[in-house]
Parts: C-alpha cells; sequence; structure tokens
C-alpha cells in the first residue's frame, strides 16, 4: 500500500498507548507515539515530521491534552485532531472549546475511533 | 530582574524546555509544589520569556485577603460601591490587562469567589463591584498551589470545572530534597546574589564536607530555607552556628524516609518535637536504619499493633500481680480476664513471680 497515513497517539498510560500503535499498525497506519503533550509538541514541531491526525488523551501531565489541542489547532491548521477522556464532562467541553474535531468518551472501541479517522482525513477504511 | 531557574536536575531541565514551549502559547498553567519550591520564580520565568514580558505582570495572594477584600482586588470597585468606597478602582484583571495575572495560593480561594474567577476565564469578561457594566480582559493566568487540588475537589473545596480550565499546562516543581543535585548551584547563586548585595560581609562558601551535609539536610522550606540559610552566612560566617539553627528533627529523620516525596506540606515537619516523639516510638517495633524497601516491608500495623498491645498487656498483668501479691485468681478477676487466659498471657509474656 502506498502512502501509509501518518497517526500521533498521546496518552500517559502506557499500556493504553501500546494497544493502540499495536491496532493501528496492523490496520496500515504509520503510528507514532507520545507519553505527555510536551513529546507530542517536540514531534510535531520537527520539520520532518507530518502527521495526518492526531489523537490525544486530555488529563496528562505538563501540557494536557486541551493545551495541546489548542496549540496545534494554531501552529498546524490541516492536522486532525480526536480527543478522547476518561475524566468525566470537563475536559471533553475544554477539548470541544480548543476545535478538537472530535471528543470520544472512553470506554471506546477502536474500530470507532478507526472509523472516525477514515471520515476526518478522508481515506477509504482498509478492509481486511 | 527576573531570578533565573537554577539547577541542572533532571525535573528542572524539564521545566526550563516546557516554559520554552508554553511561554508564547498564553494558555493557563497551574504550578504545583511544597511551599519554598519557586513557584514564583517559574511564573516570572514564563512571562520574562513571553510576548508579555513588555506589559504587568500581577501578583494576587489569595490567601492572604479576607474573602470581600480579594473579590474588590480581583475585580476593582465603582465610587460608592460599599462603605468605604470613596472613589473608583481598578482590579488586578484590569491593571494585568495584556500581561500576566499571577493567582498565587489559588487552593485558597474561596468557593464563592471561584465561580467568579471560572466566569471570568470562560468568558474573558468581568465586572467591577457595584458596576453593572461588562470589561473585557485579556491576561494570561498562572496560577499556583502548594495544595493537591485532586484531594480539594473531591472534598468539594475547589472546583473540578475551575481546576480543568487552569490545569490546561500543569508544572509541577519537586521538593529540593528530591533534586539534591540542585543544591551546590543553588549556593552558588545565592553566595553570588548576597556577595554583590553586601560586599562587605565576609562568609566564607562552605567547604566540600560542609557542602555533602548541605547536600544531605532535608530542606522542608526547599530553596526558600536553603536561600535563607546562605543570607544567615554572610552575617554569621559560621556554617556550625547555621546548621545549628537548622531544625534538628529533620537531620535525625533517616535519609530513606525523606526520599519519598511526601504530600505537600508533610506535617512530619510541622512540630519538630511530635515527628521526634513519633521516630522513638515506631523505633521500638521497627528497625528505622534499614533501607526503604526493607522498612516498608517491614512495617505492617497489624505485626506492630501485637507488638505494641503485647507489650503494654505484659506491664499491666505484672503491674497487678504485683499489687495482689502475685494472686492469680485476684489478680484474674481485676483484670477482667479468665484465670485460664491469665496463665496463658503470664507464660507468652514470661512474666514470673520474683525468686
Amino acid at each position: 500500500m502506498t502512502g501509509h497515513k501518518k497517526l500521533l497517539i498521546v496518552d500517559d498510560n502506557k499500556d493504553i498507548l501500546s494497544t493502540f500503535y499495536e491496532f493501528f499498525n496492523s490496520q496500515g497506519y504509520e503510528v507514532k507515539t507520545a507519553e505527555d503533550g510536551l513529546a507530542a509538541l517536540k514531534l510535531l514541531k520537527r520539520k520532518s515530521s507530518h502527521f495526518d491526525c492526531l489523537i490525544t488523551d486530555l488529563v496528562m501531565p505538563n501540557i494536557s491534552g486541551v493545551g495541546l489541542i489548542s496549540i496545534v489547532k494554531k501552529d498546524f491548521p490541516d492536522l486532525r485532531v480526536i480527543a478522547m477522556t476518561g475524566y468525566g464532562d470537563h475536559p471533553g467541553a475544554l477539548a470541544s472549546e480548543a476545535k478538537a474535531d472530535f471528543v470520544f468518551f472512553k470506554p471506546v472501541e477502536l474500530s470507532k475511533i478507526e472509523d472516525k479517522i477514515c471520515e476526518l482525513i478522508n481515506q477509504p477504511k482498509i478492509k481486511h | 530582574m527576573t531570578t533565573p531557574l537554577i539547577g541542572v536536575s533532571k525535573s528542572i531541565l524539564k521545566i526550563k524546555e516546557l516554559i520554552k514551549h508554553v511561554a508564547n502559547t498564553c494558555l493557563n498553567v497551574l504550578i504545583t509544589g511544597e511551599t519554598g519550591v519557586g513557584k514564583e520564580v517559574v511564573a516570572q520565568n514564563l512571562y520574562a520569556e513571553s510576548a508579555r514580558s513588555s506589559k504587568n505582570f500581577v501578583k494576587i495572594n489569595c490567601a492572604a485577603l479576607p474573602e470581600t477584600l480579594l473579590e474588590s482586588e480581583l475585580y476593582g470597585y465603582e465610587k460608592g460601591a460599599f462603605t468605604g468606597a470613596h472613589k473608583k478602582r481598578p482590579g488586578k484583571f484590569q491593571t494585568a490587562d495584556k500581561g500576566v495575572l499571577f493567582l498565587d495560593e489559588i487552593g485558597d480561594m474561596p468557593l464563592s469567589l471561584q465561580s467568579k474567577m471560572l466566569h471570568v476565564l470562560q468568558s474573558g469578561e468581568f465586572s467591577p463591584l457595584g458596576s453593572d457594566q461588562d470589561f473585557k480582559t485579556d491576561v494570561w493566568v498562572i496560577a499556583a498551589t502548594n495544595h493537591n487540588l485532586e484531594e480539594s475537589m473531591k472534598k468539594k473545596l475547589f472546583r473540578e470545572d475551575l481546576f480543568y480550565r487552569l490545569n490546561i499546562i500543569k508544572i509541577d516543581i519537586p521538593p529540593l530534597r528530591n533534586r539534591k543535585d540542585d543544591i551546590p548551584f543553588l549556593i552558588e547563586y545565592y553566595f553570588n546574589v548576597y556577595k554583590s548585595e553586601y560586599p562587605d560581609n565576609l562568609g566564607s562558601r562552605p567547604d566540600s564536607e560542609t557542602l555533602a551535609k548541605l547536600c544531605n539536610y532535608p530542606w522542608p522550606g526547599n530553596v526558600r530555607q536553603l536561600q535563607n540559610c546562605i543570607k544567615k552566612q554572610m552575617i554569621l560566617n559560621s556554617w556550625e552556628k547555621i546548621f545549628e539553627e537548622l531544625p534538628k528533627d529533620d537531620l535525625e529523620i533517616p535519609p530513606h524516609m525523606l526520599k519519598e516525596n511526601l504530600p505537600n506540606g508533610a506535617p512530619i515537619y510541622l512540630n519538630p518535637d511530635s515527628a521526634n516523639h513519633r521516630t522513638s516510638i515506631i523505633s521500638e517495633f521497627v528497625d528505622l536504619s534499614t533501607s526503604s524497601d526493607k522498612l516498608f516491608e517491614d512495617i505492617s500495623l497489624k505485626k506492630i499493633k501485637k507488638l505494641a498491645s503485647d507489650k503494654v498487656e505484659k506491664e499491666v498483668i505484672t503491674f497487678v500481680l504485683e499489687k495482689v501479691g502475685w494472686n492469680r485468681s485476684r489478680a484474674s478477676k481485676i483484670l477482667k480476664i479468665s484465670y485460664k487466659t491469665l496463665l496463658y498471657k503470664m507464660n507468652e509474656f514470661m512474666v514470673q513471680p520474683p525468686v
């Protein structure tokens, strides 16, 4: 397959990160991961990097998901952003306010996230 | 001049990096850490590196003012808003416009004012006391606290919505005892500061032995306490005296007890006497001089309870038996236990009449 779509997944929970990595990798995406907002921002700011979609948790150390979304939407307006939260309504509302393209409330099925990614980046879902 | 962030520890380097990345975002920042770790220094560094550095840095301490005064300080008031409001006065939100508003001790802000604060942060608008007009404000809010706000939220002392709105960027400054590598650099920095402030003072730098001692002290008051010690040294020029004046108890607490990140304002430091008393009681039942891993393995409340109650029971049984001339049947009645139990316990605790 040519032109793998690139995803950046951010979560401070390593188990979630590796689950997401394996799932999306097996679906044919090129996946990078980061454990907090600062690490994600540094990856995004690398000259050579280009991502199609950012999937981020909201409550994290240093730069929170809400902070990351606010920065990303200003500096990388083309990047699609999906937020995930397990902390009730407040962080989710703040993510929407920061113009996240979509907010999921945990727990959420990986296939649903994939559907949303496809919808956001105009990518037909990869059939297996 | 802004006080620089001094240190080479991983945590300080990471904070410096974070400041560079967020100083121009104007996203709300929450700085946490024990008292004296340098929360305001971090706030000032954020401000100094931001595009707002030519505007005002306005600070307000939310714990130092009574509720009504805090409200009028924050939002200002119109002439005649309340008794004594002889003329209009601008609030901090107005003086900090286009600049930074540093809300120190935000964890102590009364709940009633938290909702008003939330409204300003959401809308960027506020109205001074006694005014029905809304004013727009463009301030970068940096808040700080030594409270654990997650705990405060559980106790309903801090609004959840306000917490998440402030916690967009979170900077947690570890206590000094958890970043000992920074201590020599802080000493050198403050030495130079005070040397230039008081050039006639003769205070000498610590020699390597003193430096090791300084690095091993747990610094419950963190950087501020260390800073004060160096200031004192400039005047006293006696490290011996400085150590004498440091709360003794902290020197005696086994270092492994301090390695762990104790919660903010850990009460162990609040009263040196009680802490000393506590360690002496505990040491009767647990060996405190082992490594923290071993110690934590040894500490079992069930085990300690048994050891402690055995110890007291043995003393009480001996006391009563002596009073009644070792008449076991009488002693068991006084102790309100069966004769059989008393014999069993005497055997277990090896309590025997004098030969």
